[in-house]
């Protein structure tokens, strides 16, 4: 039975063959994710990365301590942020080890590069861990195939390319290599996969709000399990040691604080905690008390406790001892919320439910493998099967209320779609089960076949043999196919050999007697179709996915590239031309206001302070930067001088057609500016008369008057001739802008960013309308 | 868009004026005397009443009306749901403030037709405001306005509280508590409650659980990752029409759809996933060759087929998406 190969056991190439595959699925993995650095450059991308990459630096450069105490002065004009006790520090202090790992390796490398790669490296291990979490579910061959579909799949690329260096980068691994450490201390028992379960979710929470999804899946996992009787004392080691380790250590990041202790995102895994101790306590009582009083007051005990529970749960969150839902979460339930109360989440279009075709472009064929792999899973149904379940109704159902959270959906369908599609290759790759020629070894085969059910199979040399086909034909799903006629044609010569391992199909002998070669193509003929087909499939998965990486998700919103009609292409780089103009130009404490979308970019490229930035934790704040930009000259002028405001600065898309530009966005700052000064800016007064939102001459006053419209046609229509267009929103261009109180400091190449300088005060003290009469 | 900018809803009451050139004494009795005839005191009002008790500046009281056409011929669904909540409005305001402060009225187009065409309204509804001109509640500014109606200011709170701010009082609406929807809750907490002791009674529930479950599970999910709950959110419709007339399945854009759209995909999905299972479960335990090697190739071609049209739809859905499998 043992053939020794290069001195190489059948177990030896098996796991030989597991590595290389998975070696080959990193690569891939990384690889597709590197069109946004070939095609451009090595760059951080959109806007909350520039954050982490500034602080990254700062870590860098000034160490932990300093770090973890930093008060940034220069965000948040005149309020400052501060930043260690208001950020998730894990992806910093990642790349900060790298870091230095490698220059202490003498290994020279940038900052910059470290963050750019940081999210396709952990890509990588993702991979590996979803192999890991769907060994664990299934076997090697079920994790190897959700390893190539994590690899690859876009709904997690779409975060995780070269240059977005943002915490779903890191995080998504955390995710599953936390789901993998949990599944296997429950089904091991063992404390000691608790504790690494604990501090891969301590890491977790360091790195990624999204940590409150574990917190809750967790316990509702042993929840379940509870209801289903289904308590071990495995389960309690489990889920006790990650508890009190878990909770204990995620209260030492300061954003988390003593939030565990009281808000009710946590409060399930308490009460899940408390009930297991008590059920523990129970099961201990039953050896002492005997069985039928036991059962009576098991019930009656679980059922009080439960009710009581949550009747206390509910009391103390309305008297506000427990913090209530915070609204970004509040908003996954009830679905209309955000739209009413919080508009500056409802403004956020990733923040939008999910239209099908989302779905399909983010998981293409995954998305009908999935409701495959929960059947396959109610089969079978262990314990790592109901959290499987459970991951998979949750992780659907909030996806499909929030586009961006297509993310924690991708790793279970994923390993989902893994395990339907190993059963599919197990039932059909099985070339070597022809019926064999004389009725002896036939009766011998069949009498094997069940007691060599695939699902049980533990004998080591025959798992592994069939590890060996399996890997060979995941790794077909790169090959384009060979791999299946390969092992076709190795099957046919090797159809005498009589293994006896996972013979799924029945060999009756056929009544009519067919010819040994007929029988042979009975049985191969339709496992090749199936197989050819699916084979056809897995590619144009692949296919997909490079298409939709390439297309959708690569470009880095900092540099835009565009293509001329005869296909050859310009890079736009506005943005980088404006914040390093402002870098080199302006004073290093100058002042600049934007809308907050361009805050982080602001104070990571030009290196000064800015009034509002992506971490919109003071509405009252934004509010104002709205009504600055929503207000006529006069009163902007003034709030402007308030706030210290040296320059200001407005992206403006109407010369190249680029539809995210301000004034697209003006109605949401408009909106926000109401929310809190309901008085002095009203949504209405900026449509004109036909009620649209219209900018050149039949715009309402409201409209012309404001900062944001003169700011961004202030000299348009000139330079266009007078009778261009707006390209963006296809209306003639406002005839007459003046502007007095404020003056053209710098417009980048393209037109795209525009930066203002407020004027000083008249040296004459008249106002700055009499001075440019005068 | 049904907005109408307040220099419009101005030119509005200077044709009125000119146009019909009523300025007989206007009566804030004659009002409530036809808001009396009405449940929920909406004076209905026909041309005349309008003209001589809503539209003058110098009356002392306010009027909200609603231009609307309610009748069933006009299958006008906003204009009822602006009926419906400026009812609660009215009955709130009946019952808690000054009924000689501000009065409710409705003007269908039934009994103000000729008015109608007259000022060339063709969108309706619409919500105007007559403030008072005179007397204690006298506003500055006592044109007539239009309210934007957008979706906030069609809930009742968001109404009385757009019009609470527009004439200078707090209005509370009167939202009537729904005993029908309560009852109907009840009847299903009982009958669920009823069903379920029935079913662990008679049923062997070990058996069936399992399947159950998946089986709720599946269609959960298969709901969700086909666009349900951005139909719950966005209320599109059912479908659509296409230019020659003929009905439209798909919108041909990435971030939108119709209602039928999710039914259609779902059981799309659904009939993929029931291929694979069938291919690996059912399909290799069939005893005779021929029937095993004809369901096979069956249910792959099934496959094939049903993954195929997903394929087409999504090019449909998203021009310039490169691949295709047997259909176009």
């Amino acid at each position: 039975m043992v053939k020794k190969v290069l001195g190489l056991t059948v177990a030896d190439q098996a796991s030989l063959l597991r590595i290389a595959i998975l070696g080959l699925i990193s690569l891939v993995a990384i690889g597709s994710r590197l069109y946004s650095v070939i095609r451009f450059e090595s760059v951080i991308h959109e806007f909350d990365p520039w954050f982490n990459y500034r602080t990254t630096r700062y870590l860098v450069n000034n160490g932990f301590d300093k770090f973890w105490n930093w008060f940034d002065e220069t965000a948040w004009y005149p309020l400052g942020r501060v930043v260690g006790g208001t950020l998730y520090p894990g992806i910093m202090v990642t790349s900060a080890t790298i870091y230095n790992a490698l220059h202490l390796l003498n290994i020279p490398v940038d900052i910059r590069n470290v963050c750019v790669f940081l999210a396709p490296a952990f890509s990588a291990l993702t991979a590996i861990a979803t192999y890991h979490l769907g060994k664990e579910v299934k076997n090697a061959t079920a994790g190897l195939l959700a390893a190539a579909f994590m690899g690859v799949a876009p709904g997690y690329i779409s975060r995780s390319v070269a240059g977005s260096y943002d915490n779903e980068g890191i995080a998504i691994f955390l995710l599953v290599f936390t789901f993998f450490l949990w599944l296997r201390s429950v089904r091991l028992g063992s404390a000691l996969y608790g504790a690494l379960t604990a501090l891969s979710y301590f890491y977790m929470v360091s790195a990624w709000g999204g940590y409150v999804f574990i917190i809750n899946l967790v316990p509702l996992h042993v929840f379940a399990l509870l209801a289903m009787g289904r308590f071990s004392n495995r389960l309690y080691v489990a889920y006790s040691t990650f508890y009190v380790i878990g909770t204990l250590a995620s209260m030492q990041i300061p954003f988390v604080g003593f939030q565990p202790t009281f808000t009710s995102e946590h409060m399930a895994a308490l009460g899940v905690f408390g009930l297991i101790q008590l059920v523990a306590f129970a099961s201990f009582a039953r050896t002492l008390v005997p069985e039928n009083h036991f059962r009576v007051l098991l019930r009656g005990a679980v059922v009080s406790l439960f009710v009581v529970g949550l009747s206390g749960l509910v009391l103390l969150t309305m008297s506000g001892v427990i913090a209530p839902w915070t609204g970004r979460f509040y908003s996954l339930w009830d679905t209309g919320y955000a739209k009413i109360h919080i508009p500056i989440i409802a403004s956020v279009s990733e923040h939008q439910p999910t239209a099908w075709p989302n779905f399909f472009f983010d998981l293409n064929m995954l998305i009908w493998l999935l409701p495959a792999g929960i059947y396959f899973s109610f089969r079978e149904l262990s314990d790592n099967h109901v959290f499987l379940i459970l991951y998979s109704i949750f992780a659907a159902y909030f996806a499909s209320v929030m586009v961006r959270l297509i993310l924690t959906l991708t790793p279970i369908v994923c390993v989902l779609a893994g395990v339907a599609m190993s059963h599919v290759f197990e039932t059909y790759l099985n070339f070597r089960d022809v019926p064999p020629s004389s009725p002896v070894k036939a009766s011998a085969v069949s009498s094997a076949a069940p007691a060599a059910d695939k699902a049980q199979r533990a004998a080591d040399t025959v798992s592994d043999d069939v590890a060996v086909e399996d890997t060979d034909s995941a790794s077909g799903h790169k090959k384009r196919g060979k791999g299946a006629k390969k092992s076709a044609a190795k099957a046919a010569e090797a159809a005498t050999d009589t293994s006896a391992d996972g013979a799924a199909t029945p060999s009756t002998p056929a009544p009519n007697e067919l010819s040994p070669g007929l029988k042979r193509f009975y049985t191969i003929f339709p496992k090749f179709v199936v197989m050819s087909c699916f084979m056809f499939l897995l590619c144009m998965f692949q296919w997909h996915c490079s298409w939709i990486t390439s297309t959708a998700y690569s470009s880095p919103s900092v540099v835009l590239s565009s293509r001329g009609p005869d296909g050859s292409t310009f890079i736009i780089d506005d943005f980088r031309e404006a914040y390093y103009w402002l870098r080199k130009n302006t004073k290093p404490d100058a002042k600049v206001l934007s809308w907050w979308d361009y805050g982080y970019q602001l104070a990571g490229m030009a290196d000064r302070t800015t009034l509002v930035d992506n971490n919109t934790w003071n509405n009252t704040h934004i509010a104002t930067v709205g009504k600055i930009m929503a207000s006529d000259e006069d009163t902007a002028y003034e709030l402007a001088r308030r706030h210290d405001v040296d320059y200001v600065l407005v992206v403006f898309g109407a010369m190249l057609g680029y539809s995210g530009d301000d004034i697209n966005k003006f109605l949401w700052m408009v909106r926000i500016a109401q929310g809190v000064y309901p008085d002095d800016i009203k949504e209405e007064a900026f449509y004109n008369q036909q009620g649209r939102y219209a900018i050149s001459d039949d715009a309402s006053p409201a409209m012309r008057n404001s900062l944001m419209h003169k700011l961004s046609y202030y000299r348009f229509a000139e330079v266009m001739g007078g009778r261009g267009t707006d390209k963006v929103r296809g209306q003639k261009l406002p005839t007459s802008v003046t502007l007095d109180n404020f003056e053209e400091a710098y417009t980048t190449e393209n037109w795209m960013v525009r930066i203002y300088k407020v004027k000083d005060l008249d040296n004459l003290g008249r106002s700055h309308h009499a001075a440019s009469k005068f | 868009m049904r907005l109408l900018g307040a220099l419009g809803a101005l030119s509005f009451a200077g044709q009125l004026l000119l146009s019909c050139g009523v300025a007989g004494a206007q009566s804030l009795s004659e009002l409530q005397a036809l808001a009396k005839k009405d449940g929920d005191s909406l004076a209905r009002l026909d041309i005349e009443a309008f003209m001589k008790n809503v539209v003058p500046e110098s009356k002392n009281y306010a009027v909200v009306v609603q231009l609307t056409a309610l009748s069933p011929k006009y299958k006008c669904k906003p204009c009822v749901e602006l009926d419906k909540t400026l009812r609660t409005v009215a009955r709130g305001w009946n019952r808690h403030g000054d009924k000689d402060q501000i009065v409710f009225a409705s003007m269908d187009v039934e009994d103000g037709e000729e008015l109608f065409h007259k000022m060339k309204i063709e969108q309706i509804p619409r919500l105007m405001v007559f403030p008072a001109g005179a007397g204690p509640h006298a506003l500055a500014n006592a044109s007539p306005r239009e309210m934007s109606l957008k979706e906030e200011t069609m809930t009742p709170e968001g109404m009385s509280a757009k019009l609470g701010s527009l004439l200078g009082v707090a209005i509370k609406p009167d939202i009537p508590v729904n005993y029908g929807k309560y009852l109907r809750m009840t009847l299903a907490v009982q009958a669920a409650g009823a069903g379920a002791y029935l079913a662990y009674k008679l049923v062997n529930l070990r058996m069936l659980g399992r399947n159950l479950w998946a089986i709720a599970t599946i269609m959960f999910v298969l709901l969700m990752t086909s666009g349900f709950m951005w139909n719950k959110i966005n209320d599109p419709p059912y479908m659509g029409q296409a230019k020659g007339g003929e009905v439209a399945l798909f919108v041909p854009t990435n971030n939108q759809q119709f209602a039928v759209e999710t039914q259609i995909v779902a059981v799309t999905y659904a009939v993929c996933a029931l291929c694979i299972v069938i291919l690996v479960r059912h399909a290799p335990k069939i005893q005779s060759a021929d029937q095993r090697t004809f369901i096979t190739l069956l249910f792959v071609a099934v496959l094939m087929l049903m993954f195929s049209y997903l394929n087409s739809v999504f090019r449909l859905k998203m021009p310039g998406y490169p691949f295709k499998l047997l259909l176009e």
